[in-house]
């Protein structure tokens, strides 16, 4: 049986060489639907590791509270991404003060993202960003000031913190200190300006670079007096009490939410779900060209197999009558379409990620390069293989051996 | 099972083939019995369309739907599982096909080779094989030909020696010589022949009545039945060198071999 696998091996490898442009054409469905998941899966994995980077560097003892259910694998990359779509928050100023009084909880800062106009000299650009937040978010997220001070609840509720590309765009300097910042027409003064962080991509999904920070009631006020939770984000006092604290969160949020789980308390690698929302466009539209080239590849594969099943009847009979069993018959196609199917792999596995390499040239993080991912790749492949030469294969086994031997004579 | 002490390699009773349903059904065979010992070399011979391929395929386990009983070393073949009966293809059958069915796209030692590959033999020990069978048949030299690119006798050569490789001990040949000169149809015949009195079972289809004295028994069918069953003197244990000489004069042989005459000798449709 072994010897009789390398044949077919053997075989399927003369048979793709003889007919090598068919074979390279079939090739391509698999190759670009391998090529997109690779890629994908590569720059996910790279974005994700950023994320899983801060949170290690913070201490690894950060927990964050989503609304709505988030799926807690990484890899789900066509998961969309609950944070500034939601209409209302499920996560309410009751759950604040539940959460600040959880034991082992060292702080809590919740994250209120708003839109509007920012202006001072000049309007900011869009993709500034309005957050509504508390002082001990410096703390939680290792943000740094390069000027004044961050928030603090001791000072003028009116005061706001802005990132030093903000700065540069609203007032055209990097030293604001005392400036009046128009938020939604309401007037701020300046009191700190943070360090450039140059990371758009991190757990809280905000470009602090671009953000202006004011004060959690501040915002609520901006907000018809509305409190728009997108995420909290909580310390514990030690990494080895998280879990417990994230547990009595769980429970008493939703106890206080009538038992109802609309919400996710998330640590660790769950938090780094990659969040720009550009980002989870690109994935979807990605995802949808893989599973499409993979389909029109198999269906590729599936054509291929029947023409060349068809081009050798003949040849069938011939290997019936000198004692190939059925199963003979079957494995030699299958192993065939397994060959095309392998061959899309490895081509489109290094396709991808020369793409995802390429794509990389513009982002801030690298593609990463896992074991998983070749997995993936294989599993996908060989499976749409499998799938559409089992046909093609089972056709060429039932084949009457008299009749194709007449064939073609 | 028979009344016989040695059961027969091969027991055919009352064996029907039909083509066709309706108006259009003919038969190609019309009860056939026959019964081959073990160690037979049959000649099989009959005007064209008389269902001597037919009959071949139905031996060589090819064709299963036919009407009758055929039993296979005291078997009967219908209870025989498709997994099994191409078992007994690759073990025990070597197949000379009457057009070659060489396969285009291998070359002529892959095709000779071919048998093997279903016996599980491995790749090194199977061109070893091939290659000592095909010097045989003195085609060492066009190893890496490809089909095409043989003559007519050539192909029918690498084809027997196809058929041989797997050392069957039933050898069915369907105009083993039909495209070759008589000095290489002796080559072939005495190749044959060595292997009957090895004491392989031969059952071979040929036109050429010069061939028969290779033979054990000579059947001679017409429309689908046996017409003529002949046992020769040529037994396995009968000396039988100069069988060359013999052929050579091809007038004598006429003379000898009276019942010849009644066969029109046709030649096989292209
Ligand atoms: N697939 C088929 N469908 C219908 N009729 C068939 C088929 N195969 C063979 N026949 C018929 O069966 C009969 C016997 O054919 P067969 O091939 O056995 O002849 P043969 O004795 O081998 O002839 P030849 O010496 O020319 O090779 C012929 O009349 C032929 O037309
Ligand atoms: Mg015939």
């Amino acid at each position: 049986m072994r010897f009789l696998l390398l044949n077919h091996i053997q075989n399927a490898k003369q048979s793709l060489k003889s007919s090598r442009v068919r074979s390279t054409l079939t090739m391509l469905g698999i190759t670009i639907g391998v090529a997109s998941i690779t890629a994908i899966l590569a720059l996910s994995g790279g974005a994700s590791k950023v994320i899983t980077n801060q949170i290690d560097a913070l201490g690894g003892n950060i927990a964050v509270i989503r609304p709505g259910i988030t799926s807690s694998t990484v890899d789900n990359v066509t998961q969309a991404q609950p944070s500034r779509d939601y209409a209302t928050s499920t996560l309410t100023e009751k759950d604040i003060t539940y959460i600040t009084n959880t034991p082992h909880i060292q702080s809590v800062a919740p994250l209120m993202v708003l839109s509007g106009v920012i202006k001072a000299d000049s309007t900011a650009p869009e993709g500034s960003l309005i957050v509504a937040t508390t002082p001990e978010l410096e703390t939680i997220s290792g943000l740094k000031m390069r000027e004044g001070q961050f928030l603090d609840s001791t000072v003028d509720k009116n005061t706001v913190a802005v990132g030093l590309q903000l700065s540069i765009n609203v007032f055209g300097t990097e030293s604001s200190i005392g400036k009046l910042l128009y938020i939604k027409g309401e007037p701020f003064t300046v009191i700190g300006v943070l360090k450039r962080i140059n990371n758009p991509i991190n757990y809280n999904s905000v470009d602090f670079d671009n953000a202006a920070i004011i004060n959690f009631e501040s915002g609520k006020s901006l907000n018809q007096n509305v409190a728009q939770i997108q995420q909290i984000d909580v310390k514990a006092d030690s990494v080895e009490n998280l879990e417990q604290a994230v547990n009595d969160i769980n429970k008493t949020i939703k106890s206080s939410h009538k038992g109802e789980k609309d919400f996710s308390v998330l640590v660790g690698e769950q938090i780094a779900q990659p969040t720009s929302q550009l980002f989870f466009m690109i994935a979807k539209v990605t995802t949808a060209v893989a599973a499409i080239s993979l389909i029109v590849g198999g269906i590729g594969i599936m054509n291929i197999m029947l023409v060349t099943v068809a081009e050798r009847t003949r040849e069938i009979g011939i290997r019936k009558a000198l004692g190939a069993s059925n199963t003979d018959i079957s494995c030699q196609f299958l192993i065939e379409s397994l060959a095309i199917s392998l061959g899309g792999c490895i081509s489109g596995y290094l396709l991808g990620y020369i793409v995802a390499i390429a794509i990389s040239k513009f982002l801030i993080f690298y593609p990463v390069f896992t074991w998983q991912i070749a997995l993936t790749a294989l599993i996908v492949s060989l499976t749409t293989g499998i799938l559409f030469g089992l046909y093609p294969a089972l056709s060429a086994a039932r084949k009457d051996p008299i009749e194709s031997l007449h064939r073609y004579e | 099972m028979t009344d016989t002490t040695s059961t027969p390699v091969i027991n055919l009773h009352d064996l029907q083939k039909r083509f066709g349903i309706g108006d259009a059904e003919i038969f190609a065979l019309n009860g056939i019995n026959l019964s081959i010992e073990k160690g037979e070399f049959v000649a099989i011979m009959g005007p064209s369309g008389c269902g001597k391929t037919t009959l071949l395929n139905i031996i060589g386990l090819l064709d299963q739907s036919y009407d009758g009983e055929y039993e296979l070393d005291g078997q009967s073949v219908a209870t025989i599982s498709k997994r099994k009966r191409a078992r007994i293809r690759s073990k025990q059958i070597g197949f000379v096909f009457q057009s070659f069915n060489l396969i285009n796209r291998l070359s002529v030692i892959d095709n000779v080779a071919l048998p093997l590959i279903y016996k599980g033999v491995t790749k090194t020990k199977r061109l070893v094989i091939a290659s000592d069978i095909l010097r045989n048949f003195h085609l060492n030299e066009r190893e890496y030909y490809m089909p095409h690119q043989l003559s007519g006798g050539q192909t029918q050569r690498v084809a027997i020696a196809r058929a041989l490789v797997n050392d069957p001990s039933i050898i069915l040949a369907d105009e083993p010589t039909g495209n070759l000169d008589s000095r290489s149809s002796h080559i072939i015949m005495e190749e044959l022949s060595d292997l009957h009195k090895r004491g392989n079972t031969i059952i071979m289809v040929t036109h050429n009545p010069r061939l028969t004295t290779y033979a054990s028994r000579v059947i001679t069918m017409l429309d689908g039945q046996i017409d003529t069953d002949t046992k020769t003197n040529n037994v396995n244990d009968v000396k039988s060198t100069p069988h060359i000489e013999e052929h050579k004069s091809a007038q004598s042989i006429k003379r000898k071999k009276k019942f010849f005459s009644r066969i029109k000798t046709r030649r096989r449709k292209k």
